[in-house]
């Protein structure tokens, strides 16, 4: 009905041009809103590869830390991290620590042994849209560690009571496996071109607890003391191999382009 | 930029060593056989048996100990009870750590008994701090009978956990 009627009205010519006028208002609407919406969409585009090299890091706060202080333990690790679209960071960490430790008692305890960690970081920083790009990261991420380790426990002696003392007990060549998991939390910073510097505070949680009555191990490679939970602190010396070019200047040219055109039209 | 750097490694350093490990050791190593004494009483009447807690006026224990040099057995010199004063109605004794048997010489009211346990011993490491203890079970008890009647093994593991190992039961004077 409202066809008809309106194919009888726009026989009269007023009409025609009042129903063109309209017409052509919607279409200007439609063209200005398409200009508007392509304004929008005009951001730089992540142009980051999936690769984006790797980083090579040395853990200095394990080295400094059982160089200066009067330690019983040590500690040397390094790691490789992939960069995987500047977001993800798949990570291999590897090292060897060890204990030697004598008590008040006496007894002794003597590990060394290599442990590797294998786990993920993501960078927490969101780039904005008017900010250069950088490569300073805010890092998240999890770990999961393992050691196989021989231990030492020596000259435990037994309380003397009333029938006498025996012969000091030694615990030779105990062997264990530890497996762990961390929870990672971290900045780095790039100081020169290709050189990183950070730091990262782990939570470090045993997964498999000893049995009561066990030689348990004091020390665990890559863990540190043996108490079910751990805190551990990184500061790691690294360079990026492999680093993706920045492709700022072809990003800007692009978006002046687009700009062009745009005003063209 | 430098400076921040330099304040996160002096702080990690000092985190680092100020995270020193407490050398102390918190866990009770002290494993003792708790023995308790008892009196039994049988009532012809009520044809009931009733154990009452006995308490000992005078008690003197003494260790004796088997020499392996000489094959003998001889007493330790120093006493592990020597009871007047108080009435004692159980007493804590140290097992041998280094043997399978144990014997006590026990002077109860003047009237002399010997007891020898045997029992089996391990060592049971606790930490590095703490050590080792020696913990046993009791497999058998073997007693003279001049004043104590019977021996029961209540419980046989002996550890740090207080509890009642043995009971020593002495004679019901009273049944005919």
């Amino acid at each position: 009905m409202i066809r008809i009627k309106l194919k009888n009205k726009t026989k009269t010519p007023t009409m025609r041009r009042i129903i063109v006028s309209i017409i052509s208002m919607l279409l200007c609407l439609a063209v200005n809103t398409a200009v508007s919406q392509k304004k929008k969409i005009i951001i730089p585009p992540d142009s980051t590869k999936l690769f984006n090299g790797f980083t090579v890091q040395l853990d200095v706060a394990s080295l400094a830390s059982s160089a200066l202080t009067n330690s019983s333990t040590y500690s040397t690790e390094g790691a490789l991290q992939i960069d995987l679209k500047h977001r993800i960071f798949p990570t291999l960490e590897f090292g060897v620590a060890g204990a030697n430790k004598t008590t008040t008692d006496n007894v002794g305890y003597k590990t060394n042994g290599m442990f590797e960690r294998i786990g993920v970081d993501f960078n927490l920083r969101k780039r904005k849209k008017d900010a250069k790009p950088t490569n300073n990261l805010f890092i998240a991420g999890i770990r999961i560690g393992m050691s196989n380790f021989n231990y030492n426990v020596t000259n435990i002696v037994i309380p003397e009571n009333y029938w006498g003392t025996g012969d000091p007990i030694n615990y030779l060549d105990q062997s264990t496996t530890k497996i762990w998991y961390e929870i990672v939390v971290g900045v780095q910073v790039e100081v020169f071109k290709n050189f990183y510097m950070g730091w990262s505070i782990r939570d470090k949680n045993l997964i498999s607890s000893d049995v009561t009555g066990t030689v348990a191990p004091w020390y665990i490679p890559g863990f540190g003391l043996n108490n079910g939970t751990s805190w551990g602190l990184n500061y790691t010396l690294g360079y990026h191999f492999w680093p993706q070019k920045k492709n700022v200047k072809h990003n800007k040219v692009l978006l002046n382009q687009q700009n062009i055109n745009i005003n063209k039209k | 930029m430098k400076k921040s750097i330099f304040i996160v490694l002096i702080f990690s350093i000092l985190l680092t060593v100020s995270c020193n490990t407490d050398e102390t050791c918190t866990q009770t190593k002290y494993v003792k056989l708790t023995a308790g004494f008892y009196h039994p009483y049988f009532n012809d009447t009520t044809k009931v048996l009733t154990v009452t807690s006995l308490h000992i006026d005078s008690l003197t224990v003494q260790g004796i100990k088997y020499d392996t040099l000489t094959h003998k057995y001889h007493l330790i010199d120093s006493l592990l009870y020597n009871n007047n004063k108080t009435k004692l109605s159980s007493i804590d004794l140290p097992l041998n750590n280094f043997a399978t048997q144990s014997m006590f010489r026990f002077t109860l009211n003047s009237v002399v008994d010997t007891v020898t346990i045997y029992h089996t011993y391990f060592n049971n490491y606790l930490s590095l701090e703490c050590g080792c203890t020696v913990l046993h079970s009791i497999d058998t008890v073997i007693t003279t009978h001049h004043y104590i009647d019977s021996v029961q093994i209540k419980f046989r593991d002996v550890n740090t956990i207080s509890v009642e190992n043995l009971r020593i039961y002495n004679h019901d004077y009273t049944r005919k």
